[in-house]
């Protein structure tokens, strides 16, 4: 009986101590909007959202459909893991890419009873209407990664891919000294993050009148677009081109190769995915990375928590990205070195800058 | 059953036509060659060494799943494999993930990899034969479920390197000639031997020309039929290896697009949808074509979307050229 009492008082005590240990997680953070903004940060007032936990949170995904997304979308579920406390019940839809297919998933996990949904929207229009008429009925929505058209949700969790593009080219840019030829390849025409990464690169670009775009054509994000474009570009340009600035390590992996079939070691861009990184190094070019994290799942989830306990959220969150470079130019710098992002034991598919637990990464 | 016989006796009109029916017959030939000359026209670089060499060491893959999609269309009867490329992803992610990148265990992971693509062919001819789905709907039925079977084993992101020899095949040269072209070659004349010389060619030719007359004349049309879609299996487990060489990268959607780039080449290359005519000489012209506008358009500076307004161009153009013929 002495002993029954001693155990639990110690399960007492420790569970005092470890609870208010667990909540402190997901008390007020900094995150990169508190520093990077230059207006005062926009705040959303989230108390009419207040609720006792545990919470029924939806996950209202566009698709797993590639690497990215289905790093993205393990974030998410690993960070809902760890509060467990305070989620009683996390629900995951997969849209398939089709944005019908995700207006009525959406309405499924309201029907299922979510206080909060989390959207990472397969398009910015289709999902708008039915992402507005939650945020009306006072439901929160938090879009990850991709928004809806109007400004009718809590709070957007993402990383700008206008300072993406223009990171990108103003090392393009330096490395060349402001002078040369250089091609560009984006992603897939059309897709939101494809043109703003391009349209943040031409803004630096008007600041070099030296540098020539020979010429820019889309990758669709895929490795083998990359290497099959990039070939025929090397053929048509030859040695005319000096650098090379690809939006993704997608096609940026691919490029490389054909660059190196061809002799070409110029300098090129691209983002954290590990076959990118170690081409770059096996094969010793000039090069930079900056992630597009998929990380910022788990900080949507972070988010989404403080809104259900009222505390107060950006309107953007802007998540932390990591830059590395192999040769560092006057305003671009490398945050870590190159070979600590490489992983050669590592899949090529992988995304380095993660926050995975070990159960969590697809293996 | 009618219109059937009477399209035999339309053939039939059509062989005698003489000169007409002889451009007609080379008519795919013809064009490539005129795409080849504008090409060099056109653009200085289009001719230099490398940029052929690459041309046809991007064709490859793409060749070798054509001459499987042209044994299908040819049994007629809307014979089609929707199937393929997501038996060349699946095939090469099985090779990356069970390989580590090791040439010694290539055999016994390639021999299971074109296993499975024999497999999958096995049960969209079962399917077609012996439950009479229609193959549009079979094989596009078995294409999603082996895109699904591949996003479970891979849970979304394949791991695994590719052997030096897979690299080998997909991107490296024999002298001055790419492996994949070479292979490619040996792969054609193999498929021309069997579609012309041998038994079962003339059989697949007959069963498309009219099924009927092929029952009638005590062929096994079910099983000839399931051996084409087995062949089909096989040949995209081929190119995925070698399309997978050529990337060098573990990639859940490698040869994205190529269901419809091999059936739009064996259309172009003459073998009709209702079956008999044609053969994997004219889908390699197709191949050829394909691929080289793809190349023109990049080297003319012309953003890449064009060359899907010129494809798809080329390929209704094809398609009623053929029907007119089928028709007069």
């Amino acid at each position: 009986m002495k002993r029954l009492l001693l155990v639990l008082i110690a399960t007492a005590f420790s569970v005092s101590v470890l609870v208010p240990a667990a909540g402190a997680q997901v008390k007020l953070q900094w995150s990169r909007s508190w520093l990077w903004d230059q207006n005062p940060v926009r705040m959303v007032n989230t108390a009419k959202f207040k609720k006792k936990p545990p919470y029924v949170i939806g996950f209202s995904n566009a698709s797993i459909s590639n690497s990215w997304r289905v790093f993205m979308a393990r974030e998410v579920q690993a960070e809902a893991e760890k509060h467990k406390d305070l989620i009683k019940k996390f629900y995951v839809t997969d849209a398939q890419d089709k944005p019908e297919k995700q207006i009525g998933d959406t309405e499924d996990l309201v029907a299922k009873g979510c206080d909060a949904i989390i959207l990472s929207a397969a398009t910015m229009a289709a999902l708008d209407p039915i992402a507005t008429r939650l945020y009306k009925r006072g439901i929160p929505v938090i879009c990850v990664d991709r928004r809806v058209t109007s400004d009718n949700f809590v709070s957007f969790v993402t990383a700008s891919n206008f300072t993406q593009g223009r990171m990108m080219m103003v090392w393009l840019c330096e490395m060349l000294k402001g002078k040369g030829n250089i091609v560009m390849l984006p992603g897939i025409a059309g897709a939101g993050p494809a043109e703003e990464r391009i349209v943040g690169a031409k803004e630096v670009l008007s600041q070099y009148p030296d540098i020539k775009v020979l010429d820019m054509q889309y990758t669709s994000w895929s490795p083998s677009e990359g290497k099959r474009v990039m070939a025929a570009l090397i053929q048509s340009y030859g040695n005319k081109i000096d650098g090379v600035w690809a939006d993704s390590g997608l096609q940026g992996s691919g490029a490389v190769e054909a660059l190196n079939d061809a002799g070409l070691k110029i300098p090129i861009t691209g983002e954290d995915l590990n076959a990118y990184l170690l081409r770059v190094q096996k094969y010793g070019f000039p090069a930079m990375s900056i992630g597009f994290p998929v990380k910022m799942g788990a900080e949507a989830v972070r988010t989404t928590l403080k809104v259900l306990q009222g505390i107060q959220v950006p309107f953007i969150v802007n998540v932390t990205r990591t830059v590395t470079t192999t040769v560092d130019t006057e305003d671009v710098k490398a945050d870590v070195p190159w070979s600590d992002m490489a992983h050669p034991k590592w899949p090529s598919d992988w995304w380095i800058d993660n926050t995975l637990p070990e159960k969590w990464l697809p293996k | 059953m009618q219109v059937e016989s009477t399209f035999g006796k339309m053939n039939a009109l059509t062989s005698v036509m003489g000169i007409k029916a002889l451009f007609e017959k080379y008519g795919i030939y013809i064009f490539l060659i005129i795409l080849f000359v504008f090409a060099s026209v056109v653009s200085p670089a289009f001719l230099r060494p490398k940029n052929l060499q690459d041309v046809l060491n991007q064709a490859a893959a793409l060749g070798i799943v054509s001459i499987g999609q042209t044994f299908v269309i040819l049994t007629g009867g809307g014979g089609l494999d929707l199937s393929v490329a997501s038996v060349m992803a699946t095939v090469a992610v099985i090779i990356a993930r069970n390989t580590g990148g090791l040439d010694a265990l290539l055999l016994p992971v390639a021999s299971l990899g074109l296993l499975f693509g024999v497999l999958i062919g096995l049960f969209n001819g079962l399917l077609i034969t012996k439950r009479r789905v229609p193959p549009f709907m079979a094989t596009l039925g078995m294409m999603i479920i082996v895109q699904g079977l591949r996003f479970i084993y891979t849970k979304g992101a394949p791991k695994g390197d590719f052997p030096p020899f897979v690299r080998f095949l997909g991107n490296g040269n024999i002298g001055p000639i790419p492996t994949s072209v070479i292979s490619l070659g040996v792969f054609t004349i193999i498929a021309a031997v069997i579609l012309r010389k041998t038994a079962f060619g003339r059989k697949v030719y007959t069963i498309g020309g009219n099924i009927h007359t092929a029952r009638l004349s005590g062929y096994r049309t079910d099983l000839i039929i399931t051996a084409t879609y087995m062949i089909s299996g096989l040949t995209a487990a081929i190119a995925g290896i070698y399309l997978a060489g050529w990337i060098g990268i573990s990639d859940n959607w490698v040869g994205k697009g190529y269901e419809l780039d091999s059936i739009a080449a064996v259309v172009m290359g003459g073998t009709s949808f209702e079956g008999g005519r044609g053969g994997v000489l004219g889908t390699i012209a197709g191949v050829l074509i394909i691929m080289m506008l793809y190349n023109v358009i990049l080297l003319l500076h012309l953003p890449v979307q064009v060359q899907y307004v010129i494809k798809g161009a080329v390929i209704v153009l094809a398609a009623s050229f053929y029907v007119r013929r089928s028709v007069r």
